[in-house]
């Protein structure tokens, strides 16, 4: 595990610890593709909204912890801040406020609606003519919602080629409805479709940087908690806890050991 | 009122690069004209109105004023979560334009009406709620607040009613002032049967086409008098019963979906919205 996911991933277990808010599992899944993002797209930290800018939007928004925690890490905001998580007067909310949050292009938390607004912000660049890339990240539960399709279907049918879903293949999904062989799905509604290991850099970066002719999607086959094992063994228990302080002393010796 | 919407956009997009249509496969013939002039900008995007809601809230994130446009029930009901959402929480502007609201689709029975997309739009932060009533009403609204920055909906009509009320977003008129103890309050096409219906009445008769904000001070200016909402919807009703210390009633829909076809006219008989049945409602109040 790269230093920097897992400094990530230390940040996101104390600030849990401190605020009593968690989502932890959903946060670790998708540390190395946020990284991988923020690390390849156009962007500029010390100014948000330069116009120029790529645009990164979280739609599967209760990961909030996990996107504020990388955009510390890229220099948007002190990670200090992010300790109020969940707070009245928090500016870091358990879901994130755009107006408050840097980096935030948009407030998401109502799963199947992030992505609509990915592909009305990927048209608006093809519109404005502007070179523009737009990357938004969905989680497979959410992806139960009908609208995640509706918004596929529109992309393609746009022929929106500036527009790369992450589809974070936690298996979330196994819970209720299940979504089997994602990617070929996504093949069948149009995209150009990559399927990668969600916690390598590597292979994210790559795929990332893939020029494609239609919408494009990498499906990232990840793991909830991944770092920790006590996370990826007791997810249902550990999908919206928040540890003690015993509890953060044992999460943060497995992330150091890499227990997964 | 269909024809003046297009014809409004046609003008407006003469100098105003900015406008994106987004058709719910609705109107799409009319307009063929912008379609023409205007291809990259114009988009019958699909039977998805959830989705057509969130790419325009996504248009508006980026400076371009969309305009979302099909079957009432559909973009406001079924879509309340992205309007409240995308658009309002996210604070991005763009216009949803709806045809066939109340029971313009009368034929088409229940599944088409549309009578609560006034009152539901009207609770949600930092939305404008319009209901033009005639083509005149439609164009001198659209023009004044298409492109201020915050969603607004645009109820159309197929009856539009042809009496020429004084307008201004946000205003409400006085149509009749009889120093009268009961004051009629309507909005929308509707104006037409319950104008028609107070001609010989000793009432007052306040007129809108702004639901949201109401115009509170031409309501105080007949606070001391009864006052009757008669509307083929809900929402004004509602507004009116936000200000405090009003006597307030209403009558309109009843508590059960109008599960008849026909035309707009059998439904508004039925319910008791034609003039003979404004005119004894009002007189059972007076």
């Amino acid at each position: 595990m790269k230093q920097e996911c897992k400094d990530i991933r230390r940040e996101i277990l104390k600030i849990s610890n401190a605020s009593g808010h968690g989502h932890i599992p959903t946060c670790f899944s998708i540390v190395e593709i946020m990284y991988a993002v923020y690390g390849r797209m156009n962007h500029d930290p010390k100014n948000p909204h330069w116009e120029g800018r790529d645009i990164f939007l979280l739609s599967k928004g209760h990961a909030s912890l996990g996107h504020y925690s990388v955009l510390a890490k890229f220099g948007y905001f002190d990670i200090e801040r992010v300790y109020s998580f969940g707070n009245f007067m928090s500016d870091f909310g358990c879901h994130a406020d755009r107006f408050k949050v840097p980096g935030a292009e948009a407030s998401t938390g109502s799963l199947g609606h992030g992505i609509g607004i990915a592909v009305g912000i990927a048209l608006a660049f093809k519109l404005k003519k502007q070179d523009r890339k737009v990357f938004v990240v969905i989680g497979d539960g959410e992806s139960n919602e009908g609208t995640v399709w509706e918004a596929i279907m529109v992309a393609v049918n746009l022929n929106l080629n500036n527009l790369t879903i992450i589809y974070d293949n936690n298996m979330s999904h196994g819970r209720g409805l299940q979504i089997t062989g994602p990617a070929d799905r996504f093949k069948a509604f149009g995209c150009h479709v990559w399927e990668v290991n969600g916690h390598d850099l590597g292979q994210l970066e790559d795929e990332i940087d893939q020029q494609s002719e239609n919408v494009k999607v990498i499906v990232a086959n990840t793991v909830k908690g991944y770092g920790c094992k006590t996370l990826v063994e007791n997810q249902y228990e550990w999908h919206r806890k928040s540890p003690g302080d015993e509890e953060l002393e044992k999460l943060l010796r497995e992330l150091d050991e890499e227990t997964v | 009122m269909r024809k003046q919407f297009k014809n409004t956009i046609m003008d407006l997009s003469l100098t105003d690069e900015n406008i994106v249509m987004i058709l719910g496969d609705v109107s799409v013939y009319l307009f063929n004209e912008f379609n023409t002039k205007y291809p990259d900008r114009f988009y019958n995007m699909g039977i998805c109105e959830n989705t057509l809601i969130s790419v325009a809230a996504g248009l508006g994130s980026q400076g371009l004023t969309p305009f979302v446009h099909t079957i009432a029930p559909f973009i406001t009901e079924r879509s309340f979560e992205q309007i409240k959402l995308d658009f309002c929480y996210n604070g991005f502007g763009g216009n949803i334009v709806s045809c066939g609201a109340s029971f313009d689709y009368a034929w088409d029975g229940a599944t088409h009406h549309c009578y609560t997309d006034l009152a539901i739009l009207r609770l949600l932060p930092g939305m404008e709620v319009l209901q033009p009533g005639s083509q005149k009403e439609l164009d001198i609204l659209l023009r004044s607040r298409y492109n201020n920055g915050k969603p607004t909906y645009f109820r159309l009509s197929d009856h539009p009613h042809d009496i020429d009320a004084p307008v201004e977003f946000g205003k409400g008129c006085v149509i009749k002032d009889s120093g009268a103890d009961l004051t009629v309050v309507t909005a929308g096409p509707v104006l037409g049967n319950v104008l028609e219906a107070c001609k010989d009445l000793n009432v007052n008769l306040i007129y809108f086409n702004t639901i949201k904000p109401i115009d509170r001070k031409i309501i105080s200016q007949f606070k001391n008098t009864k006052m009757l909402v008669i509307h083929d919807a809900f929402g004004l009703y509602e507004a009116l019963c936000a200000i405090p210390d009003l006597t307030v009633s209403y009558h309109g829909l009843p508590d059960e979906f109008c599960s008849w076809y026909g035309t707009l006219h059998d439904i508004r008989e039925k319910i008791g919205l034609d003039v003979k049945s404004i005119k004894a409602t009002i007189n059972s109040k007076l």
